[in-house]
């Protein structure tokens, strides 16, 4: 599929690598303490990714990853715990379920499944962590920019 | 919203890459912001009394800390707001030690994420709603249910802290399956020794009038939640007053009906009003009435007639349905033996002188229904015994685990067969030997050491036929090298695998804990928490929970009785935490999707309301009710949609 090339794409496109903006949602149990662990190992990571915590990936409405994008996100990241370590015994399964059913839709909106990935850290998997986001940025930063900003249109909260 | 911020140096391992004057220059612009200031370690005893005074000063309504991972240090600086008299839930942590200065190199774009993940942190702890930890009255007395190892300990340890305890236990006796067994692995010590302490203590001890024993007695019903359920027992009729009667026995030599021992797994008759098996406790008989004269029309009163203290036997004893509150619920009801007439093969049921482990068990105890001597169906001692390893475990097509426990008892039964006939031959068949534990290979090496004894390793159970032919039995094999062969065997013992209680099903519907994929009770972590359930206030002790040893039961009784304790202590009231889901009434529309998706039964749908209702007590707040709500009815406190999108707009700026 192809995605509308805007003319911040090409603008951005122009003058140097682009720079992606992405969201990740990190489960509190593994997932963030798997980026804690990459923070207290030091190992450079891209500063694209902007993390925010919530306490289980089941929490993630498919809502969060649509209005990421319509406020400038170029690719969203749902990090979840391994299946069977789900703080919450089986919140990660949702966001299994959720996630696959939201790329289609994702699909007939003619947003590239790649930019919505789920992935699975522990909280151990500090070296993981920083490999799944490098390859989101690398990914995304292939694609170009989704250019649904500005935030104008998206500042007035949307139907919930 | 005036907000305050607090930027940590984290000793300048922060400000290494993050220019603070970059963030609060970036800061200062923003509206929300009242005041931006900085500390070399927040978190030191220094850092938190800084804390604690320029909050009093400043009184702003919201705080952000931009600092190290909230995992770490959000619980320590909502204390300091809870001593100067704020909200500890208006706080916010920006990660901007782990998440930006020690993952990025470059100070430019470290100084611009941070400064984007303070701006997210102050554009959502403005939307934080005043949340507040509620507290409750609780229940701190506890119904056991099983009185086997686990019930017993947990009961015991409770008791002796002083708890009331409830013990309700499905047979008419205490000890469960162990009082039960001649001798235990793998040291031999004798079944009832090892528990008629217990029992004793549970009976007449020091602590013993914090206990109350309903035996013959099944939970029927429970309401309520943790802290406070309302359990419903019913009670069988024993027609013996557990008080009255003294145990002298008169009542059961005066019997004239007989029925087969359950307790014997049918090997021998007992009477109608009897003992299970001689020195069961408590000691008073039960009348199984089924079996009694009287239950079949004669005015039998012979018993009664026998007993020397008046009222003792009661006729007119009914069944009763008792109610008990209690704060938490110890599930201790055991396990079952995989049913062996699954592997028909095999002859159990159809073959005599095939007998499951547990019935073995009575065969050699002293007290069982030969007296503890071998015999075969025809009286006379067996020449050789095979035991069969495995039954139904290891094997997709039955369950696919090991117990962990047959094994040893095997070589148990080895040792004892061994010592009361020396000449006879004992096969092994097996699909793998497992002995774990640091004392329990004892018994296998003695086996293996043993001349007399023999080791045959089958691939697959379809593999083992059992058929009798002139009254002695031969077992045909194929061992995992294909080759195919036979053994003479006058006794054959099945090791089948533990599976859940046959009550688990019904069990588990009244506490509404739904059993596992193997008919266990499902613990709510396989190691961190395996005595609690899914179901807060419902904890699991023993074979109930998964297949174990003595040992490991009387562990989790102990646990179980911890987890009360330190749950339900003494003086202080339940504290229930704020972060869980709630639920907007004029949204619901009541289709039950949430409850669907709820890991722990805490959304109900009272039927006055029909629209779905949040128990606090039950919810962990993970939120995924929230995200499944399709009218966003749920909200998920503290990280509800309107936070989570505020901060997202805000770092995405």
């Amino acid at each position: 599929m192809t995605e509308p090339m805007t003319l911040a794409a090409t603008e951005a496109a122009s003058p140097g690598p682009f720079e992606p903006k992405i969201v990740a949602f990190l489960c509190n149990w593994c997932s963030y303490a798997g980026a804690d662990k990459a923070g207290a190992a030091q190992i450079p990571c891209p500063d694209n990714v902007r993390v925010i915590r919530i306490m289980c990936s089941g929490r993630v409405e498919p809502e969060f990853v649509l209005q990421a994008f319509r406020l400038g996100a170029d690719g969203v990241l749902i990090l979840a715990c391994h299946a069977g370590d789900c703080h919450y015994k089986e919140g990660n399964y949702r966001a299994i379920q959720r996630h696959r059913l939201l790329l289609q839709m994702l699909e007939q909106f003619g947003i590239d499944q790649q930019r919505c990935r789920l992935d699975f850290v522990a909280a151990s998997e500090g070296e993981k962590y920083v490999r799944v986001l490098t390859e989101t940025v690398e990914a995304i930063r292939t694609l170009g920019p989704l250019g649904l900003g500005p935030p104008e249109a998206a500042a007035a909260p949307g139907p919930v | 919203m005036k907000t305050g911020v607090y930027l940590c140096a984290c000793g300048g391992t922060i400000t290494e890459k993050v220019n603070f004057e970059k963030v609060a220059a970036d800061l200062g612009k923003n509206p929300e912001v009242a005041y931006v200031h900085t500390a070399e370690f927040l978190c030191s005893e220094e850092g938190k009394q800084f804390l604690e005074q320029d909050l009093t000063e400043h009184r702003p309504e919201r705080v952000v800390i931009a600092a190290c991972s909230p995992r770490e240090i959000e619980g320590v600086f909502m204390q300091v707001m809870e001593r100067v008299g704020l909200n500890p839930y208006f706080l916010q942590i920006a990660n901007i030690r782990e998440h930006v200065a020690w993952i990025t190199p470059d100070p430019e774009r470290a100084t611009a994420k941070a400064s984007a993940l303070v701006r997210g942190a102050v554009a959502r702890v403005g939307l934080h709603q005043p949340l507040e930890r509620k507290e409750l009255d609780v229940c701190r007395d506890v119904v056991v249910v099983g009185a086997g190892p686990a019930g017993l300990k947990a009961a015991l340890c409770l008791a002796e802290a002083g708890r009331k305890v409830v013990l309700v236990e499905k047979t008419p006796v205490l000890g469960g399956m162990p009082v039960r067994y001649e001798e235990l692995f793998p040291n031999m010590e004798c079944g009832p020794c090892l528990l008629e302490p217990v029992m004793g203590e549970v009976l007449h001890g020091e602590h013993a009038h914090n206990i109350e024993i309903l035996t013959l007695s099944e939970v029927v019903e429970v309401k309520g939640y943790y802290g406070n359920f309302a359990v419903t027992i019913k009670q069988a009729p024993r027609y013996v007053d557990t008080v009255k009667c003294v145990g002298c026995g008169e009542c059961i030599a005066a019997c004239p009906a007989a029925t087969k021992n359950e307790f014997n797994y049918g090997l021998d008759e007992r009477k109608a009003i009897s003992l299970p098996f001689a020195g069961s406790l408590p000691n008073v008989p039960f009348l199984a009435f089924d079996a009694c004269l009287r239950a079949h029309g004669e005015d039998c009163q012979l018993c009664r007639a026998a007993c020397p203290v008046e009222g003792a036997v009661r006729y007119d004893d009914s069944a009763k349905l008792l109610e008990r509150s209690a704060g938490a619920i110890v599930v201790a009801v055991g396990s079952d033996l995989y049913d062996c007439t699954r592997l028909p093969a095999l002859g159990y049921g159809s073959v005599s002188g095939v007998y499951t482990s547990l019935e073995f068990e009575r065969l050699l105890a002293r007290n069982g229904p030969t007296g503890g001597e071998l015999r075969l169906p025809d009286g006379t001692p067996p020449k050789s015994v095979a035991i069969v390893h495995c039954v139904g475990s290891l094997d997709e097509h039955h369950q696919p685990y090991c117990s962990g426990v047959c094994c040893n008892y095997a070589f148990k039964f080895n040792h004892l067969v061994r010592k009361q006939l020396p000449e006879s031959r004992i096969h092994h068949l097996y699909k793998e030997l497992v002995t774990p534990g640091k004392e329990e290979f004892a018994l296998c090496r003695h086996a293996g050491h043993d001349p007399q004894t023999s080791f045959w390793r089958y691939g697959d159970i379809a593999d083992l036929q059992v058929a009798a032919e002139d009254g002695h039995h031969t077992i045909r094999y194929r061992d995992t090298a294909g080759t195919s062969g036979q053994i003479e065997a006058d006794m054959v013992i099945l090791c089948p695998a533990m599976v859940g209680p046959e009550s688990a099903g019904r069990l588990s519907a009244v506490l509404d804990t739904p059993p596992d994929q193997f008919g266990f009770f499902q613990e709510l972590h396989g190691k961190l928490d395996a005595a609690q359930s899914k179901v807060r206030g419902i904890y699991l002790a023993g074979a109930c929970q998964s297949p174990m040893d003595i040992r490991g039961a009387i562990g989790q009784g102990i646990a179980a009785a911890g987890y009360v304790l330190s749950g339900l202590a003494e003086g202080r009231k339940l504290t229930i935490d704020p972060i869980t889901a709630a639920v907007n009434e004029l949204a619901c529309s009541g289709c039950r999707v949430c409850g669907s998706v709820c890991p722990y039964k805490a959304i109900s749908f009272p039927p006055d309301k029909q629209v779905a209702s949040v128990n606090a007590l039950l919810c962990h707040g993970c939120g995924t009710c929230g995200a499944a709500c399709p009218a966003a009815a749920i909200q998920a406190h503290h990280f509800a949609s309107p936070q989570i999108f505020a901060e997202m707009e805000a770092i995405l700026q």
